[in-house]
């Protein structure tokens, strides 16, 4: 194993890692780009080893959720069932994509990501209206309530549309198993524009589902041999420190700074990926 | 059920990320030092072993999930954690029929 090609890899992990925590976004999808124009990694390795790095940083970040209550665990184990079924179909799809398919499908969540960052993102309109009860969210006992600090007290709040949420959910696992990331730019308006949760609990029932989501095509991954661990391993580890890291430095940097950083980035990285896909190499120079 | 999923996949995190960290060293030992695999087994299966368990730190939280629905008599749910843990199961068996997309 080349040492110094292990520690790029944990290096760039753990900047894109602290990059995505300071804006609550997964890593994946920083990694994949990364790896594939810059290390110039096979993509379904760069796919299988970002699928990992996903899973570390759900599992490494979601205790705080949990404690405070944040977690909708019985709402995540339903759309779940949609989110693995979605990287079910995923897998048996990834073997029949050719390779600039998936170049242009990443160069395009890239772009959608982008157009998703600029707009502000806050509680959905509607968001604790007590509507309908005799629905599925009834139904399934998926209303809850959650602390808010800043009023001191338990907010209730109703999940809503819930099969079309259970749709865009399924799409989302797709998307996650053929790409190795998190597919928020689908989770995001599953919850907020379809299920209409709060966005504290969006945040962190999206953050604990997605670990089981990328466990199902990364379990499938790992059996199919396109887990390489000398390539895995590094990110992994990059992930997990650099989501810590994030997650301190978040309190200290303007968000309004940051967002624009970000937009550049996933602009930048969304026109490399598009020539990858015409099979333009821009950056020869192998490290 | 919330504070027992935190500490799993708090530690579970742990002990995956050092079994990495530690499969890593020992491999950096190996090329720096011109060892051949330190430890009894190669270093990078340590690696690989480390990844097994983040695959499966959230497939054990499901299987918690369903044990926690099943004790206190939610059945509906219980059925939920099972038809996942299902769906998980059968892309393994699929991922191990077919054949790897990654060239050697």
């Amino acid at each position: 194993m080349d040492s110094g090609f292990a520690l790029w890899l944990f290096a760039v992990s753990l900047g894109a890692s602290a990059l995505g925590g300071m804006l609550g976004m997964a890593s994946g999808i920083f990694i994949v780009p990364i790896l594939t124009v810059f290390g110039h990694v096979d993509i379904h390795t760069a796919i299988g080893a970002s699928i990992v790095s996903v899973i570390a940083c759900s599992c490494g970040g979601a205790a705080p959720y949990l404690k405070g209550r944040l977690t909708n665990v019985r709402l995540a184990i339903v759309l779940e069932v949609a989110t693995t079924l979605g990287a079910f179909i995923g897998v048996l799809l990834a073997g029949y994509i050719p390779v600039p398919y998936l170049y242009f499908l990443f160069a395009l969540i890239l772009f959608l990501s982008a157009r998703q960052m600029l707009a502000k993102r806050g509680n959905p309109s509607g968001a604790f209206a007590i509507t309908d009860a005799g629905g599925w969210a009834g139904r399934l006992r998926l209303d809850s309530s959650y602390p808010d600090r800043a009023l001191g007290q338990d907010i209730a709040y109703q999940v809503q549309r819930i099969p079309m949420g259970m749709s865009l959910m399924f799409g989302a696992g797709l998307i996650s198993a053929l790409l190795g990331i998190g597919s928020g730019v689908l989770k995001i308006p599953a919850m907020d524009t379809a299920l209409r949760l709060p966005i504290k609990v969006s945040s962190a029932t999206s953050n604990f589902m997605i670990g089981v989501t990328a466990a199902a095509s990364a379990g499938a991954y790992f059996m199919r041999g396109n887990i390489v661990a000398a390539i895995a391993g590094p990110v992994a580890l990059g992930s997990v420190v650099g989501a810590v890291l994030g997650a301190r430095i978040l309190m200290r940097m303007s968000n309004e700074k940051l967002r624009v950083m970000f937009v550049v980035i996933l602009v930048a990285l969304g026109i490399q990926m598009f020539l990858e896909a015409l099979g333009i190499h821009l950056l020869k120079s192998s490290l | 059920m919330e504070s027992l999923l935190a500490g799993v996949l708090l530690y579970g995190s742990w002990v995956a990320s050092a079994t990495i960290a530690l499969g890593l060293s020992l491999a950096w030992i190996d090329s720096r030092f011109g060892t051949r695999n330190l430890a009894i087994f190669p270093s990078i299966s340590i690696v690989t072993l480390g990844i097994a368990l983040f695959i499966l730190l959230p497939v054990l939280r499901v299987v918690l999930m369903l044990a926690v629905f099943l004790r206190e008599r939610d059945y509906r749910f219980g059925i939920i954690a099972a038809l996942v843990l299902t769906i998980i199961f059968l892309g393994c068996v699929v991922g191990a029929r077919t054949t790897s997309l990654v060239a050697h």
